[in-house]
């Protein structure tokens, strides 16, 4: 009876009568609501609201006979996302080897694959989508295992280029759901539900990093205009709370950008949240700029290199990987803040929740609603969360490795 | 190879620095500077480069005069290295890609070629096997000889030092000032910047002693340290022995 696990648990849990009593206190109170939990999910809470409206939620009100251009992008992605992972397992650095599946790989396998089997069953959506999420699914989780076992023997120049399918997928991604290239147009208007926050958040996300990154830099520049103006305007976004810059947004940005830039309001807060963030995301950049000695830019200096290429390949580079964090918690702000685009109208998650909820056919079933949203909020969160993880520890290769 | 002519500099926050500095140095020669703490050493070492800026007199570096015009300032920085007392190597770099970096960005080399001569030079100061490795993992006589290494890769006419050494073990001081030596073998111009006696004595071909943002002594070693003209000399040498 002298397991490895029996010897660790009483090491982490027991290793005191006072560590023995909080880690039995705690274990009980975590069962207890675990079981509370569970009762309500299986016996109490009646899923009919989210199945009748399963649709609604994953895309609003899309026009039905184009969905299959979503779930083509569903299945594009998941392949992408599966054959990204498995590459940064196979290809570790010459100078840190790594393993082919590491704990929290298998962890997140097993997770995934347990949401996309239970998620469904639990929720009772219909068969054909059931098998539909199953299928992307495994597609994900086999592109994964593929590209780990022969990511290798892709040669090198084409390895390069691997990395480029993101930004292709992106714009493929905005032709399928916008349409053009021969396909119907569906307006902005018909965007809804998990669509929507996803390609709101994303889009925001993409862009407010560049313009973060130019702002930060700003802030540090010779030029008194750009100085100020830069200093200026990050003080006045983060002055000022969201929710009046997105009312704000709706009415003035149609003067403010190009015409045709935005003239949807859809487009118009996907702008008001990439401007928003940016700010953030500058005083976050910020921080890593200044952790960047002043003999680094005056190294790079002295060997010939123009600013613009000590700034991009001796200072960003190593600012950005101290602002990584930080920034990460900004985008994940950020997506959680898309929930304020219901409050002016559009329907995201929470805006269609909120009109599932006036429906007097669904009235009351707000808990059931409610822990749905929180659960794919924290799906996405916990997804962006790991990837800047996974990014970091392949950043920090050369502070990490010893000799 | 650098004339300097009453350089006098005051840094933003008024202090006067320089105080009309003149130096010459001619190609092939090592001169080291000396002076105490304070005395503008840096300063007027960084003024090659145009590390920093300076509002009176004039400088020429390889026949091209410091001035405002930016295209100036990178064609002598592309002429003239500089190594740095804290290495200032990039740590996210490997030490073979620290070598590589500028000539491939700025000389437009194919790479293949900077590479091979990045290595070369790595064996030349003795650390070819590290060439994959990060700074980080380096000890500071190692890093310094990248350091070295890394400034030598854009095959400069000039190199500038500043101290050093002075960030370094005792035991690791040696290994450094053998590299620099065999440069000064091997023809190098190189103004340095230096506490270390006995470099100045061996390698230098002329001492210059700054105190106060101006040169009190110029002379060769052998007379600067046996027989100082000035007063001040004199005191700075019975400091420092
Ligand atoms: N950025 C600055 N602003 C104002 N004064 C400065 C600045 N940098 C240096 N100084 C002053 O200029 C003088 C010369 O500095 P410098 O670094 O050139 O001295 P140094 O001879 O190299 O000294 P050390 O042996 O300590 O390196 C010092 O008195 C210093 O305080
Ligand atoms: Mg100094």
């Amino acid at each position: 009876m002298d397991s490895p696990l029996l010897r660790r648990l009483r090491r982490d849990l027991f290793a005191t009568p006072l560590d023995g009593l909080i880690s039995i206190v705690l274990v009980v109170a975590l069962a207890a609501s675990a079981a509370g939990l569970l009762h309500w999910a299986l016996v109490q809470a009646q899923w009919a609201v989210i199945q009748a409206n399963s649709t609604l939620f994953a895309v609003g009100r899309y026009p039905l006979d184009q969905q299959w251009r979503l779930w083509l992008l569903t299945i594009l992605l998941a392949a992408a996302t599966g054959l990204s992972w498995g590459l940064l397992r196979a290809l570790p650095r010459p100078d840190r080897p790594a393993r082919l599946w590491p704990f929290n790989d298998r962890l997140a396998a097993v997770l995934l694959a347990g949401l996309a089997l239970g998620l469904p069953l639990l929720l009772r959506l219909g068969t054909a989508i059931q098998l539909r999420w199953w299928v992307i699914t495994a597609l994900l989780l086999l592109a994964r295992w593929a590209a780990g076992r022969w990511g290798r023997r892709i040669p090198d120049p084409v390895r390069r280029w691997i990395p480029l399918i993101w930004p292709l997928l992106y714009l493929l991604g905005m032709v399928l759901i916008s349409g053009g290239l021969g396909l119907v147009n569906v307006s902005p208007s018909e965007w809804g539900g998990l669509l929507l926050t996803l390609l709101e958040a994303s889009f925001a996300i993409l862009l407010c990093f560049p313009l973060g990154v130019l702002l930060a830099l700003g802030r540090r520049s010779a030029l008194p205009l750009l100085r100020w103006g830069a200093v200026l305007y990050i003080e006045f976004i983060r002055g000022a709370p969201l929710i009046t810059l997105l009312f704000l947004g709706q009415n003035i940005l149609g003067f403010l950008l190009p015409g045709g830039l935005a003239p949807e309001r859809v487009w118009r807060a996907a702008w008001v949240l990439t401007f928003f963030a940016a700010a953030y995301v500058a005083e976050a950049v910020r921080s890593g700029l200044a952790a960047v000695p002043l003999g680094q830019l005056e190294a790079a200096r002295s060997l010939g290199l123009a600013m613009p290429q000590a700034l991009i390949h001796v200072v960003l580079p190593q600012a950005l990987r101290v602002a990584l964090p930080a920034t990460v918690g900004q985008f994940i702000t950020l997506l959680q803040d898309t929930t304020l685009l219901s409050l002016i109208g559009l329907l995201d998650l929470l805006g269609t929740a909120r009109t599932v909820m006036a429906n007097p056919a669904f009235l009351g079933k707000n808990a059931e609603v409610y822990l749905v949203l929180a659960v794919l909020f924290w799906g996405c969160c916990a997804a962006l969360g790991l990837g800047s993880r996974a990014l970091e520890t392949r950043l920090n290769t050369h502070s990490t490795a010893k000799a | 190879m650098i004339e300097a002519r009453g350089v006098e500099k005051w840094y933003p926050n008024g202090f006067h620095a320089l105080r009309g500095v003149d130096l010459t140095v001619e190609q092939g020669e090592v001169v080291v500077i000396m002076g105490p703490s304070g005395s503008g050493k840096s300063t007027f070492l960084r003024t090659f480069n145009a590390l920093e800026d300076f509002q009176k007199g004039a400088i020429t570096v390889d026949g091209i005069t410091l001035s405002d015009d930016l295209r100036h300032i990178d064609a002598i920085r592309r002429e003239v290295g500089m190594v740095f007392q804290q290495f200032n190597l990039f740590p996210h770099l490997t030490v073979l890609e620290n070598l590589t970096l500028a000539p491939v960005l700025v000389r437009k080399l194919p790479k293949a070629e900077v590479q091979r001569r990045a290595l070369d030079l790595l064996e030349r100061v003795g650390i070819a096997e590290q060439a994959h490795k990060y700074p980080g993992q380096l000890s500071g006589g190692q890093q310094q000889r990248v350091a070295i290494a890394r400034s030598l890769c854009m095959e400069p006419r000039i190199l500038l030092f500043d101290e050093p050494t002075s960030a370094l073990d005792p035991e690791m001081v040696q290994e450094v000032l053998e590299v620099m030596q065999g440069l000064a073998r091997d023809g190098m111009t190189m103004v340095v910047v230096t506490h270390e006696v006995r470099f100045a004595r061996q390698v230098a071909h002329r001492v210059v002693l700054m105190d106060a943002g101006v040169v009190v002594e110029s002379a060769p070693p052998e007379q600067f340290f046996a027989n100082p003209q000035h007063e001040r000399s004199r005191q700075f040498l019975s400091q420092i022995s």
